[in-house]
Parts: C-alpha cells; sequence; structure tokens
C-alpha cells in the first residue's frame, strides 16, 4: 500500500535519486494539508450511516431500481447496495488521510467493475450515488476537505467506468 | 509503509475507520513532517561534504580495506554506496519509519558485500563513520530524529 510520502520515495529509489525540490514541496504541502485530512476523517467516521442515508435518498431511492424488477429491490439487495457504499466511503477516508487517491485501487478498484458486472450490479446508477455522496460530503465537511474528497471519489468512479 | 498507510492497512483488515487514537498519531505525525523535510534536505544538500568526510574518517580507521587498497573501482562503489545509504536513510527521515532502508538497504546487503569479499565488518565501521559527520552537521534536536536511523542500519550491517 502506498500514500503520497512512499509513492515519492519509491519512484525516487528507483531511479536512484534524492528527494529534489519538487517532491519535497509536494510532501511540504501535504504535511501542511494534514489536520484538515485528520479532521475531516475523524468527522466522517462519526457520521457515516447519515451521509449514506443522504447518498441513497438524493440518487437512487425514488428512482426504478428499488422498485420491483430493480436492482436494489428486496432488502438482501438494498442491504448489500447500502454496504457497498459504505465500502467505498470507507477506502475514500483512507485515500483521503494518504493524500493518494490511487490508494483504492489496490484493495477496491480491483476487478470491482467485473464483479459488478457478474453479478448484473448496474455500474452507471453505482457511479451515480458515488457522485451523490462526493455532493454529501461537500455540504457536510466544507469546501476544502470536500475537494479532497471528491478527488477520491472521482478516483473511485473513474475506476467504475 | 508510513504511519499512515500501516493504520489504513490494520483499519481495513477490520474494516472500520481509523480510532480516535490512529489520527491523533497521523496528527502528530503531520506536526512533525516539516521538521524531517528540513533534515531531509539539509542532508540531500550535503551528501557531498557527507560522504567525502565520512570516507577520510573510514580510510584513517580502516586503513586497509578495499576501497584504500589504491583500487580506483573499488573506492568509488565505496563512495556510491555511502551515498546510497544517506539516500536511504533521508528517506527514513521523511517518511518516518526504517521500511526504505530495510527494504533496499539491509535485506540481502550481507550476502552481498560477504560475495564481493568485502569485509562486513569495515562496511560497518563505514557507515559508523558517516553517521558521526552526518551528526556534527546538525542541531541537536535534528541529530536525535536521525540517529536512530544510522542505529538500525548499522545494526542490520554487523557481521
Amino acid at each position: 500500500m502506498q500514500d503520497a510520502i512512499t509513492t515519492l520515495i519509491n519512484s525516487s529509489d528507483m531511479q536512484g535519486r534524492y528527494l529534489d525540490d519538487t517532491s519535497l514541496e509536494n510532501l511540504q504541502s501535504y504535511f501542511r494539508s494534514g489536520d484538515l485530512r485528520a479532521r475531516a476523517a475523524m468527522s466522517i467516521s462519526a457520521n457515516t450511516s447519515k451521509i449514506v442515508t443522504k447518498t441513497v435518498a438524493k440518487a437512487l431511492l425514488y428512482t426504478d431500481i428499488t422498485g420491483p424488477g430493480g436492482n436494489m429491490y428486496t432488502c438482501r439487495r438494498y442491504a448489500a447496495c447500502i454496504r457497498d457504499m459504505e465500502y467505498f466511503f470507507r477506502h475514500a477516508t483512507y485515500a483521503l488521510l494518504s493524500g493518494d487517491p490511487s490508494l483504492s485501487d489496490e484493495r477496491l478498484l480491483t476487478a470491482l467493475k467485473e464483479t459488478y458486472n457478474s453479478l448484473g450490479v448496474p455500474v452507471g446508477a453505482t457511479v451515480r450515488s458515488v457522485q451523490a455522496m462526493k455532493e454529501v460530503v461537500n455540504e457536510m465537511l466544507g469546501a476544502d476537505a470536500g475537494r479532497e474528497m471528491g478527488v477520491c471519489f472521482d478516483h473511485i468512479c473513474s475506476g467504475l467506468g | 509503509m508510513s504511519i499512515i498507510t500501516q493504520a489504513i492497512a490494520n483499519a481495513d483488515r477490520e474494516a472500520r475507520y481509523l480510532s480516535r487514537g490512529e489520527l491523533n498519531n497521523i496528527s502528530y505525525f503531520f506536526q512533525d513532517g516539516q521538521q524531517r523535510l528540513r533534515i531531509a534536505s539539509i542532508l540531500t544538500n550535503n551528501v557531498q561534504l557527507i560522504v567525502e568526510k565520512g570516507s577520510q574518517r573510514f580510510w584513517q580507521r580502516c586503513s586497509i580495506t578495499p576501497s584504500n587498497s589504491g583500487n580506483a573501482t573499488f573506492q568509488a562503489s565505496c563512495l556510491r554506496d555511502q551515498g546510497w545509504f544517506l539516500r536511504l536513510i533521508s528517506y527514513a527521515v521523511v517518511v518516518g519509519d526504517i521500511d526504505p532502508i530495510q527494504a533496499s538497504g539491509v535485506k540481502g546487503a550481507k550476502e552481498m558485500y560477504n560475495s564481493l569479499e568485502i569485509p562486513l565488518r569495515n562496511v560497518a565501521e563505514c557507515m559508523r563513520c558517516l553517521k558521526e559527520v552526518t551528526l556534527d552537521l546538525l542541531s541537536l534536536e535534528d541529530a536525535a530524529e536521525v540517529a536512530p536511523y544510522f542505529d538500525y542500519l548499522i545494526q542490520g550491517l554487523m557481521p
């Protein structure tokens, strides 16, 4: 697993270079944003279920997907859906802390699209709900932290799309 | 792995968010970040000086060693390796963990130097000299941050 720091170190090590000024500046701004990230992670973990509820209301609840024939129909599927949303959310929070959106690749996004396709889960609706999650989080955390989380959510969307 | 990825990996194994304690530790890590970056750039800007002084001290202490035998290749390799080890130390300072030293510097190092017929005792002594001249350059507080990484490296190279 890599974060903003280890990513830079590993690539410098492969080239046998010391961390150059650009890398150090990048890390400096990452460390400076650390307080913001840690605070955001703290308030997120206290509010996950609320955020998921709002997200479902925003993107999925009043659409065909929750009715008979939809992929969230029957409680079992509904439950699986909100569980997955919590996964996305948790991994986006990890990525926020690490400062490297690609952190989600290894444990969340690898083969996720294929899994969803084989289970018949509509990827379009999933992406829509991740986008809705982004909006909900943005309202809750404010612009700065919201923007950082937005980057992580967008990365998840592009992994699905 | 940094303290951040370490905490994330632990949390993910249990499918939970990071605990308050873990987040507090990460916050401290962020706060100390500027100091660690400053130390790393001091090391980076003084590589040549450190390696030069370190080698002189080393050859005084261990005059009978391949790099001091008059063989230019051996001498150049010795200087190069010192630069490499110092680089790994600078990474470790930045990430706040021994991981870069362990992964790229210590694992397999004994086997490599043995097969090259370079006495490990001398390699370790060389690192000790490198440590001494590096710490001379730093303030007391910065030196206290860097020293443990050198100690780990030296320990890992001891025969």
